[in-house]
């Protein structure tokens, strides 16, 4: 797997990461860009969008490494977190823009963001791949974590949209990614 | 606090799905870092959403990259790195320059000083040819010394002899300033004489010196005058007796008999 080779060479990028070593980033980007803006991608759906914040999240991964702390865990957990929250600080964003007057957001618009990420198909064929693995994962399971970490949804704003009480929706987050670490250990 | 139940209590996978409070959040790294069982377990969970980030991968177009570049600041790593060769390069230089001027320099020395040398190597010559020529005129002039003193010893011998006798010979009207000496000794034969001053003569002539010995003239041998003549010439003609002594000029080598009309000077000898 792609992820096994990076395991190795993490600390030495790092180190070259903190002199801002131009070779480093090169690396950095060749590594992980995919990761990310498949990430992005999948958060805001949108080609234009996701490249723009791509731009933003690595130049920000560049001016904050400082802040990364290695013993608080991997770089590409670190950085995949700095995308995420990018990206669905942005969604959010997007989505108060129109409907200024009313800031909080309604259970009307959260059905409609709902519906939108997830009636669209599925858009890139390098996700093909991702039914070997997945497709394993129960359907109720990956639909959660899509709509927590794609999504940005807190328990509360998962449980109202999938109707279920939070209880449930806490306890099968805990399931799905149980399961998710034994398909990746086999 | 009971650590198998907290991590069993599902807020680690919330927290690595994105999905926890400010305060759980910091609740979970407290924890962990106390912990390393939670550590393990979020590392665990942290690895399962990597790998299910990982699997949404796509590539991203290709021109975001120089986009990106654009907007960051490195540090130049690599020139450090290419630095220190010409710096090393710079070292190398100086110091083969200095041995090239060093070596130049020695070259340059060792010239001066050859030059050097054979100046002192010509000078020296020079002394040397200079010595030979004072040596060869000294040699000369200690063996005209040598010549002049066994002159002397044997003009000495002579007058030391017993029996030798000094006769003064004066010239007569055809050499007025005529003026000579006639060493004889009649024991051992032997006739010198010594020109003080006579007429300067031709080339092909002589003056001839005769004893005479009851009105006869014997020849008593020739001998010359003027500057390069010796002070005292030994005549090789053996005379035992003479009345008187006579001086004329002949034709070079002497005659067997004297032209009286060249006489120039005459003395008798006392008994």
């Amino acid at each position: 797997m792609k992820r096994q080779s990076s395991l190795v060479s993490e600390s030495v990028l790092i180190e070259k990461l903190t002199r801002r070593d131009e070779q480093a980033f090169h690396w950095l980007y060749d590594q992980y860009s995919p990761a990310l803006y498949g990430v992005v991608l999948r958060i805001v759906r949108d080609d234009e969008h996701a490249q723009d914040l791509v731009q933003d999240i690595f130049v920000k991964i560049w001016k904050n490494l400082d802040a990364y702390d290695a013993s608080k865990g991997r770089l590409f957990t670190w950085m995949l977190n700095v995308a995420r929250n990018t990206a669905i600080d942005a969604l959010r964003a997007r989505k108060t823009q129109p409907s200024q007057t009313n800031a909080i957001r309604t259970d009307e618009e959260n059905v409609h963001i709902v519906d939108r990420q997830h009636n669209t198909e599925q858009p890139n064929p390098e996700h093909i791949g991702i039914k070997d693995v997945v497709s394993q994962l129960r359907p109720e399971r990956r639909q959660l974590i899509d709509l927590v970490y794609f999504g940005g949804y807190t328990h509360e704003e998962a449980a109202d949209e999938l109707n279920l009480p939070l209880g449930t929706v806490k306890t099968r987050i805990r399931a799905a990614l149980q399961e998710l670490k034994q398909l990746f250990k086999s | 606090m009971n650590i198998p139940e907290y991590i069993a209590s599902g807020i680690l996978e919330s927290y690595v799905m994105g999905a926890v409070s400010d305060q759980e959040r910091r609740e979970v790294n407290c924890l962990s870092s106390i912990y390393p069982e939670v550590q393990q377990e979020l590392d665990q969970l942290s690895l399962s959403i990597e790998n299910y980030a990982l699997l949404h991968s796509v590539e991203p177009p290709a021109e975001l990259k120089s986009k990106i570049m654009a907007q960051l600041t490195f540090e130049k790593a690599a020139e450090p790195i290419i630095r220190p060769m010409p710096v090393d390069m710079s070292i190398d230089r100086p110091t083969f320059k200095t041995t090239w001027i060093v070596a130049a320099s020695i070259g340059l020395l060792l010239l001066a000083f050859s030059f050097y040398l054979l100046s002192q190597l010509r000078t020296n010559q020079d002394t040397v040819a200079q010595l030979q020529s004072s040596n060869s005129v000294l040699q000369k002039e200690v063996s005209q010394l040598k010549d002049n003193q066994s002159e002397s010893e044997q003009a000495l011998a002579l007058f030391r002899q017993h029996g030798t006798r000094t006769l003064e010979l004066k010239g007569n009207e055809k050499a007025p300033n005529g003026d000579m000496l006639v060493f004889w000794n009649a024991k051992t034969r032997q006739v010198a004489v010594e020109v003080r001053s006579l007429p300067h003569l031709n080339p092909d002539q002589q003056y001839q010196l005769w004893s005479l010995v009851g009105g006869k003239p014997v020849d008593a041998g020739v001998f010359d005058a003027g500057d390069t003549t010796k002070l005292l010439q030994q005549l090789n003609r053996p005379i035992d007796r003479a009345d008187a002594f006579a001086v004329t000029v002949e034709k070079r080598g002497g005659s067997p008999s004297p032209t009286l009309s060249t006489l120039l000077a005459m003395t008798t000898v006392d008994a």
